[in-house]
């Protein structure tokens, strides 16, 4: 395995609890509600699956159990968002503050607990093409999920009119009501999904990228991948993009420092902030001229009550 | 779903009386059927949280303590939220602020005057300021969107304060370790009272929430910032700039955040080290919306939210509850006051059937 | 077992001011504080202070009661104290260099609590310091990681550039150097004492750098796993960690506060509490080795004559000459660095092409 490969291989795994939780969130901002809430329901799905996982001697039990553990934290958030039209940002912190506590509640029988993680996929033959086929073939099933979703979402949103009406109550919710269309119900669907998505990437984090529980060990992953979402203009694939990018750069000031460059490890550690910012700079003065304005979902962020 | 809401006209007088109220209920029931659960006395859990904190003058100082960046941050947020800027890192504004407030203090060590406390307060604001209008002049001139930028700037500026402490900045008699020199007499806020750690923080951002809501309720610029954000349309017809208002509030979001840290480093901390920020800025921003993102209501809210905190901290102390139980606790607090507000805003209605549009 | 008699002189000693202890009076417990920098369940740092503290309730039976708090960041600090204070706390263990000013404040505040501060550098009449001389399991990880490595490369997870780690990677590399002068290290600073995604990728940026035996100072178990996916070898941190790398696993550095925090407890009910400047090395039993694992019988026996060596003072890692990479001589043969020199230690050895950061 050469040091691309091996980079590659590194950078997948560090990007796709990123990728994971922002496709979910994506979803959700473009239904029209921002949930702030994404490390609560990320940390909770960690906690719950290595729980689960431990408990059960089973990986699948412990990864449906951080699915499930993401969607009762998404339907706390949407009773009260939806159902009582609460504040979204408020709301979405507070459930970080529930799901941070909660998640230590659950977790702290398994500190130090030892778990073998899940495996790697090896597809004979195809992984070793060099460079692309173990990057490509010798995969864990998450990061194929990870894909997998960008791909279905990308699909749904633009393909399919479930997909378009979901965009439709993000932009105008007030029109998408008027037709005749459910707001309340499509965005609560989009908040649960967001949720478990946001579990299932805290499984990947406990389950398989470092398998055993400690406190806080999302470690800010939830908000990082709220800025992913933005920094994808609420594209999916532009998501996986963003999501690579900052896991590429991540890694990069690993090995830069591992190489002995002179540079305080801080300035290397604030790169992957600064660059982003950079990139998405870039972008929007490249669309500048053509007169694409922002692209966030119009009601993004606004409750919606329907009025009888 | 046969019930639904329905904005009020205007806020519900009884529902202002009732809905705390109802808050209080259901975090006692639930408190009741937790606490049970974990084999505590509820009452005395809810009196450990909520009366323990504010049973004497020191506990009242330290509630105050506690409370003052969360205001000063808050209302800045707050006019920041009303017109539609969403500034998410005001954490990093507060973090800068610490920063250059505390480099004067750093550079005047050993040397410095009475004038140095002004200096370093404005040193703070400037600095905040500064880095509040990052993500404000992107999103004027290239539509970059605020949230990321901001957030982004977060981390950038834990960042530098850990690289400050740890190089230039490092304490030269601190054994090498992660900490600037404890800040001098005429470097550091002076206390209020005797046996207390309040000082006069509290009173600039007394004022503050003072001169903000003159400002908000009285003035042109008040209204304007009320207006873009009721009625965007109507602004622009109005004259109102939207690219002068954005970095208006970000400028003064920034300026108090950057306050915050500032008295948090000359009046709390008194150094700068790993680990000084508590993360008030994004917990300001509960405290800007639960105050209803009005000056006043962020006074109320931001001292209310103090409490909690330190309620935490006593439940671990007096009845040795995990730390993570309390922050459940605190976050089931939030859900109830932020569902109960729904009460303020909304009526709930029957839905008679055959009615209108499908809800 | 409490001794009313000897709790009532002791109290009374330490006490004075306060007219009747009322713990005395009642032979209550002893109330014994402690404020943790991180959460308890970090699996690092903060959860062995938190063992040490069960350990000292188990030791002293009911003759302590203790009172914890966890994740108290530096603004925190000074209420926190006063809460144990006022819930009548008569010794409160600070255990982070961070609380180290604010405990010299609330020391000075409550001349009659007796306060010990975790790797401070200095003490007051009510306040000791104690920390463990973690830097002799380095010298020994750094003797077995040159018998171990082919490559000649160790790969060393760090947190922060604190000289509690800059003299621990001087002594891994002082002790490699002992069997191997051609070892050579490679660093990555994490930026953070628990943050297991980030400590894995540092693992395996290290590892795809060509490092085969990874050293690390940071809590979470991730390193070591790495180690154990990748074929190589490692080393636990904070606690016995063979269980999460049974294939690679080398030894690791136990932290072990139970029994001296059961003694400074027992002292102040007998009365004999005092400011002492603690810093345990292996003979203490502050922090111990996990037994060798995954190496030869030779392997195992050279290593633990460099633990008894170590332990008897005929090893010392911080003797001269040591020279640093700027080629300065900081210390002529025949010397050895004080313990000052070594807590505030912020330069590389010369032969670690490491830059220093900050």
């Amino acid at each position: 395995m050469t040091l691309a490969t091996a980079i590659l291989l590194t950078v997948i795994t560090a990007a796709t609890p990123l990728l994971i939780a922002a496709i979910g969130e994506l979803v959700v901002e473009r239904s029209g509600v921002l949930n702030l809430g994404v490390e609560g329901m990320m940390i909770m799905g960690a906690a719950s699956g290595v729980a689960v996982a431990i408990i059960t001697g089973s990986s699948t039990l412990g990864v449906l159990a951080a699915i499930g553990a993401g969607v009762a934290l998404a339907a706390i958030f949407a009773l009260l968002t939806l159902a009582l039209a609460a504040n979204q940002y408020a709301s979405g912190l507070a459930l970080t503050i529930f799901g941070v506590g909660l998640s230590g509640v659950v977790g702290a029988p398994f500190v130090g607990v030892q778990r073998e993680g899940i495996g790697r996929i090896t597809i004979p033959f195809l992984s070793d093409i060099p460079v692309i086929g173990p990057v490509l073939f010798r995969q864990d099933l998450f990061v194929y999920a990870s894909v997998a979703l960008v791909i279905g979402v990308s699909w749904f949103l633009w393909r399919t009119k479930s997909g378009l009406i979901l965009r439709a109550c993000g932009e105008n919710p007030v029109s998408a009501h008027a037709l005749g269309y459910r707001v309340l119900r499509i965005r609560l669907y989009a908040v649960l999904f967001g949720g478990a998505c946001a579990g299932l990437a805290g499984a990947y984090l406990s389950l398989v990228l470092t398998p055993f529980w400690t406190s806080g060990m999302t470690a800010g992953r939830g908000w990082i991948a709220l800025a992913i979402v933005v920094f994808a203009s609420w594209l999916p694939f532009r998501a996986m993009l963003g999501a690579y990018l900052f896991g590429g750069l991540i890694i990069l000031q690993l090995h830069a420092q591992t190489a002995g460059v002179a540079i305080p490890s801080q300035f290397l550690a604030a790169l992957p902030y600064l660059l982003t910012i950079v990139a998405l700079t870039l972008i929007m003065a490249a669309r500048r001229g053509t007169g694409a304005g922002s692209v966030a979902p119009a009601g993004l962020g606004q409750p919606f009550t329907p009025d009888r | 779903m046969a019930l639904v809401l329905e904005r009020r006209p205007e806020a519900g007088k009884w529902a202002l009386l009732l809905s705390p109220l109802l808050a209080v209920v259901l975090t006692l029931v639930s408190s009741l059927v937790i606490f049970w659960m974990l084999g505590q006395d509820p009452l005395r859990a809810l009196q450990v949280y909520f009366l323990l904190p504010v049973s004497d003058a020191w506990g009242l100082q330290e509630v105050m303590v506690k409370a003052t960046p969360l205001v000063l941050i808050a209302t800045g947020l707050a006019l920041c939220f009303r017109s539609n800027n969403w500034n998410i890192g005001a954490e990093g504004q507060f973090l800068i602020g610490a920063i250059c407030g505390g480099g004067v203090a750093v550079w005047t060590h050993g040397w410095g005057g009475p004038w140095v406390l002004p200096l370093m307060l404005a040193a703070g604001a400037l600095g905040g300021m500064a880095y509040a209008l990052i993500p404000a002049v992107l999103k004027v001139k290239l539509r970059v969107n605020e949230i990321l930028v901001s957030l982004m700037l977060v981390y950038v500026a834990d960042l530098l304060l850990d690289w400050l402490v740890r190089g230039p900045w490092r304490d030269p008699f601190g054994f090498n370790m992660p900490q600037t020199v404890t800040f001098a007499p005429e470097a550091t806020l002076p206390l209020l009272f005797q046996g207390g750690r309040m000082n006069l923080g509290s009173v600039i951002a007394l004022v503050v929430v003072v001169a903000a809501a003159v400002v908000m309720a009285r003035t042109l610029k008040g209204f304007e910032i009320r207006l873009v954000g009721q009625a965007p349309r109507a602004a622009r017809f109005a004259g109102f700039s939207d690219a002068r208002l954005t970095l208006t509030v970000f400028a003064v979001s920034g300026a108090l955040a950057g306050l915050a840290g500032v008295l948090e480093a000359a009046g709390t901390v008194r150094q700068l080290l790993p680990g000084f920020s508590v993360g008030y800025g994004f917990t300001a921003i509960i405290v800007a919306f639960l105050g209803r993102l009005n000056p006043v209501g962020c006074l109320i809210a931001g001292i209310f939210i103090a409490i909690t905190f330190i309620g935490g901290e006593n439940a671990q102390i007096v009845l040795r509850l995990p730390r993570d139980m309390t922050l459940v606790f605190q976050g089931m607090l939030l859900f109830y006051i932020l569902a109960c507000d729904t009460l303020i805003l909304y009526r709930v209605r029957r839905r008679v059937p055959g009615v209108g549009a499908q809800a | 077992m409490i001794h009313r008699r000897t709790l009532m002189t002791g109290a009374a000693a330490l006490a004075a001011s306060t007219a009747l202890p009322r713990h005395a009076l009642a032979a209550d417990p002893m109330k014994v504080g402690i404020v943790l920098i991180g959460p308890v369940g970090d699996f690092g740092w903060s959860t062995m202070h938190d063992r040490g503290r069960r350990r000292m309730e188990e030791v002293l039976g009911d003759a302590v009661e203790t009172t914890q708090v966890e994740a108290v960041a530096p603004p925190d600090f000074d209420r926190v104290v006063t809460q144990l204070v006022r819930a009548d706390c008569k010794l409160i263990f600070t255990t982070s260099f961070s609380y180290f000013q604010p405990t010299i404040r609330m020391a000075e505040q409550f001349p009659d609590v007796m306060f010990e501060n975790a790797t401070g550098t200095s003490t007051l009449p009510n306040m000791a310091i104690y920390n463990a001389r973690f830097y002799e399991g380095r010298y020994v990880q750094g003797v077995i990681a040159a018998m171990k490595s082919k490559t000649k490369q160790i790969g060393y997870v760090a947190a922060f550039p604190v000289p509690e780690v800059i003299h621990a990677i001087n002594t891994v590399m002082r002790g490699a150097w002992s069997v191997d002068p051609e070892m050579r290290i490679r660093v990555v600073w994490a930026n953070a004492w628990f943050n297991p995604g980030v400590e894995a990728d540092a693992a395996r940026a290290l590892i795809d750098q060509g490092c085969d035996v990874l050293c690390q100072h940071t809590d979470s178990p991730a390193p070591l796993q790495l180690a154990q996916e990748r074929g190589i070898y490692g080393f636990g941190q904070a606690s016995d960690m063979t269980q999460f790398a049974p294939n690679s696993h080398l030894t690791s550095s136990i932290n072990n506060w139970g029994d001296y925090y059961a003694s400074r407890a027992q002292a102040m009910i007998d009365g004999t509490w005092a400011p002492e400047d603690t810093w345990g090395g292996l003979d203490s039993g502050m922090f111990e080795l996990a037994p060798f694992t995954n190496m030869t019988p030779e392997e195992t026996a050279t290593a633990e004559n460099v633990v008894a060596g170590l332990r008897s003072g005929e090893i010392d890692p911080f003797a001269g000459p040591i020279v640093n990479q700027a080629g300065e001589q900081v210390i002529a043969e025949g010397e050895s660095l004080d313990d000052d020199a070594i807590r505030s230690m912020n330069y590389f050895y010369q032969g670690i092409d490491v830059s220093m950061p900050g």
